[in-house]
């Protein structure tokens, strides 16, 4: 199929229908908006549900209900809206549900503002809402990316009944870029677990406590060995390797080729998902490597904790981690390559 | 890579401009990005997109941001503070209707000054300035032929359903390409 120049919003609604979305609920927010809209066209045509919730947290609410009778639901928002969904991501994984929450971040806390921004990657990865639990947390570079990561998205919620969350950002959502559309599908084997009316099956007949514990371990476990998914690039004899993902990430790695052209040994880790975070990437760096250097858009710097975890496994030494939170949009390649320059030459201080 | 930033005020047509540049270059298979200014803005304020394009199959785009660009195209004089934006040695097309003549450019810069009203008045379609402009700068740039330009921006239109002026912007267009050497 050709190439067609699609809007990031528009591209990741469309891709979630072709991925065998039959229900969506959701509440506009900028800006993730187009998905609602898109959807607002389209799901009638394809005779599936879509609602505009009085609310967030009545929309994920309904995600709930659709994803219990084994429906394969959604949501999307961004920043402030996904906080107002947190109860509910917490009700759901209580209920071991699959479902996917697309997140098109904005920049800031509070009501923040409508720039690009990367500032809700603690909320994503590590829960968020009460209580032990996680999403998958898919972090795509490109529309093409993030199309792939909502195609594949409910294969996976359902294979580890859990949630699913893909964090675009505002920029991702807004631009447009060629995208190959993927072809309709549908899952292939019948849940066994959803509610069919009969009272027989279904989330009624949940397990006792500590089953449910034990089984959530398990799983948990399960998915941080087998969803290590990541991106080196000229990291086995990188001096400093930079760590990003989304939009910094394409940054870096025309930072790293300028770089490299220059005679200097810069390398680049493209965390794929940002949970699990991709440890094993990190056994691959040169273990000689004088450091990592966290490249976010938000202003804290949020990952570099990550980085610093995952980075005690790359030497026996502990590798100084630095971190650039370049704050609202996206840091240019000049500025990254100045932040390496500075790191090199002592002037940016180790956050770890 | 090429970079184009199109900038002016809202309601001059710089965002489709820029996407019809960006739609001609995914249309050969050429990996493009198209990345609008968003915001709380408004109608006749400030304006801008940035069009990225590898030159072959091949190349991909990288940083979508503006930061580099080889091409700016000024409808407008707040457009100017975009040059900061550019490569010492890029071609800057400015709006002659609305950019006064002596502006002071950076040394090094070629300034292209389109008469956009004239010409779309030539082309009898006055709201069809920036497509007048895409057409200067696709001719003087080498970016693409005219014949295969004016087929691709009648495809872009066709799929928004507003082929029936596919005629009148394709007289803007040619009135661009031909007025620049």
């Amino acid at each position: 199929m050709a190439k067609e120049l699609m809007k990031g919003n528009v591209a990741a609604a469309e891709a979630a229908i072709r991925a065998g979305m039959d229900f969506f609920a959701g509440y506009p927010i900028t800006p993730s908006t187009e998905v609602l809209e898109h959807l607002a066209l389209r799901m009638p045509q394809e005779n599936r549900e879509m609602i505009q919730g009085e609310n967030e947290i009545a929309s994920m609410n309904m995600v709930i209900g659709a994803a219990a009778c084994g429906a394969r639901a959604m949501t999307a928002s961004s920043g402030p809206g996904i906080s107002l969904k947190a109860e509910a991501f917490s009700y759901a994984a209580r209920s071991e549900l699959p479902y996917v929450c697309l997140n098109v971040q904005r920049w800031g806390v509070g009501l923040g503002r409508l720039d690009s921004g990367q500032s809700d990657y603690m909320r994503e990865t590590k829960g968020g809402g009460h209580g032990d639990y996680h999403h998958i947390v898919y972090s795509p570079s490109t529309i093409q990316e993030l199309v792939d990561d909502i195609y594949e998205a409910w294969d996976v919620s359902e294979k580890y009944r859990c949630g699913v969350v893909v964090l675009s950002e505002g920029f991702l959502g807004q631009m447009m870029e060629s995208v190959e559309i993927p072809p309709y599908k549908k899952r292939e084997k019948p849940l066994g677990w959803g509610i069919d009316g009969s009272g027989k099956i279904g989330t009624r007949q949940s397990p006792d406590t500590d089953t449910l514990v034990a089984r959530l371990r398990e799983r948990t476990a399960l998915i941080q060995s087998q969803m290590q998914r990541y991106e080196n690039y000229q990291v086995e004899d990188a001096e400093y390797v930079f760590v990003a993902f989304g939009l910094p990430a394409r940054v870096c790695r025309d930072a790293v080729d300028t770089l490299r052209a220059k005679g200097e040994k810069a390398g680049l880790i493209r965390p794929r998902l940002v949970w699990p975070y991709p440890v094993q990437a990190f056994k691959e760096v040169n273990p000689q490597v004088k450091g990592f250097i966290s490249i976010e858009s938000n202003d804290l710097g949020q990952m570099v904790e990550d980085v610093a975890l995952a980075s005690r496994v790359t030497s026996d030494k502990r590798v100084p981690v630095y971190c650039y939170a370049h704050s609202m949009g996206t840091p240019g390649v000049k500025m990254v390559m100045g932040k390496y320059m500075e790191v090199k030459n002592g002037s940016m201080k180790e956050v770890f | 890579m090429k970079e184009i930033i199109f900038a002016g005020f809202g309601g001059q047509g710089v965002l489709t401009g820029g996407l019809i540049i960006a739609y001609m270059a995914a249309q050969k298979d050429l990996n493009a990005v198209w990345m609008p200014a968003y915001g709380p803005t408004m109608r006749g304020g400030k304006a801008n997109c940035v069009v990225k394009f590898g030159e072959t199959v091949q190349e991909k785009v990288g940083s979508p941001i503006m930061e580099d660009a080889d091409i700016l195209i000024a409808m407008n004089e707040p457009s100017l503070d975009y040059l900061q934006f550019c490569k010492p040695d890029a071609t800057v097309f400015v709006n002659s209707n609305a950019v006064r003549q002596d502006y002071d450019y950076p040394e090094g810069m070629t300034v292209i000054s389109v008469d956009c009203v004239h010409l779309a008045q030539e082309a009898e379609n006055m709201k069809g300035q920036n497509l007048v402009m895409a057409g200067a700068v696709i001719k003087k740039c080498s970016l693409f032929e005219l014949e295969y330009a004016t087929a691709a921006m009648c495809r872009f239109f066709e799929s928004k359903g507003k082929g029936k002026y596919n005629d009148k912007n394709i007289k803007a267009i040619e009135c661009g390409y031909r007025a620049v050497s």
